[in-house]
């Protein structure tokens, strides 16, 4: 059984670690000819985790915005850094909210926290 | 384990980045490398990296099952030699000099090889970031559990 706030959490984990994959993999292919980085928007990894059925495929995406070189790879490493530690640290604060959630219910379970 | 398959695209990345700074390593090594007359000079290696080709149908990427995650990473196809031109000098008392006086050398143009080895050191520590931001990731997730 699963409470609501950890299912929550699972959907987050769940949408923040497929992105780290994707993002490790746009930079692992920085130097591939031909290699079109990709990448899944947030908010649609995260409503289809979550199973909303109407809030679009959480399918990875091909960047529209960056620039082709001439050998056809279209990586940015310098944006895909950037996404990288901002999708991080979305998974950092995650987690952090997560330990403190079950800390707490943890000491609403304890029947007397004040005594022995 | 969150993002278990990361260290295994990155360790992919780090295996390619090594393969092409030890190509351009040998081709340093060899720019100056010479050829007696009717011999193949040296030609510059260049690493070719391919990736593997991401799962694009939909739906099962989200799915918590492990085995639903896409084929993800990169390898060295294979290597290819420079068509450049050898250079030719002229240089009459070598033993290697042709009829005409000129040594052959190898096609390796030392500037372009070491701009190919500043962007490999690049990715390389692009890829150490990722490994390194995954690593932090992972042991906070672990020091979740630990609730006293």
């Amino acid at each position: 059984m699963q409470t609501g706030f950890l299912n929550f959490y699972d959907a987050v984990l769940g949408a923040t670690q497929q992105r780290a994959s994707l993002l490790a993999n746009n930079i692992a292919n920085a130097d591939t000819p031909g290699f079109k980085a990709m990448d899944i928007p947030f908010n649609n990894a995260l409503s289809a985790a979550l199973g909303d059925a109407s809030a679009g495929s959480a399918a990875p995406e091909y960047r529209t915005n960056t620039a082709v070189g001439l050998d056809g790879n279209d990586v940015s490493l310098d944006l895909e850094r950037v996404e990288a530690v901002q999708n991080g640290e979305q998974m950092t604060a995650a987690a952090t909210f997560l330990h403190q959630a079950t800390a707490d219910m943890i000491t609403a379970l304890r029947p007397n926290p004040n005594g022995s | 384990m969150p993002g278990s398959d990361i260290f295994s695209i990155v360790g992919g990345a780090l295996d390619a980045q090594n393969a092409r700074m030890g190509a351009i390593a040998s081709n340093l090594a060899n720019v100056d490398s010479i050829t007696p007359p009717g011999g193949v000079p040296y030609r510059a290696h260049e690493v070719v990296f391919e990736a593997a080709p991401v799962d694009a149908s939909a739906d099962e990427t989200v799915t918590a099952d492990a085995n639903a995650t896409p084929d993800m990473g990169v390898s060295v196809a294979g290597t290819v030699l420079s068509n450049a031109a050898p250079t030719q000098s002229y240089d009459p008392g070598s033993p290697y000099a042709d009829a005409q006086g000129y040594v052959t050398g190898s096609n390796v143009s030392q500037v372009g090889q070491m701009v190919d080895l500043i962007d490999a050191s690049n990715s390389y520590a692009a890829s150490v970031a990722v490994l390194q931001q995954a690593s932090r990731i992972d042991q906070q997730m672990i020091s979740s559990f630990q609730v006293s």
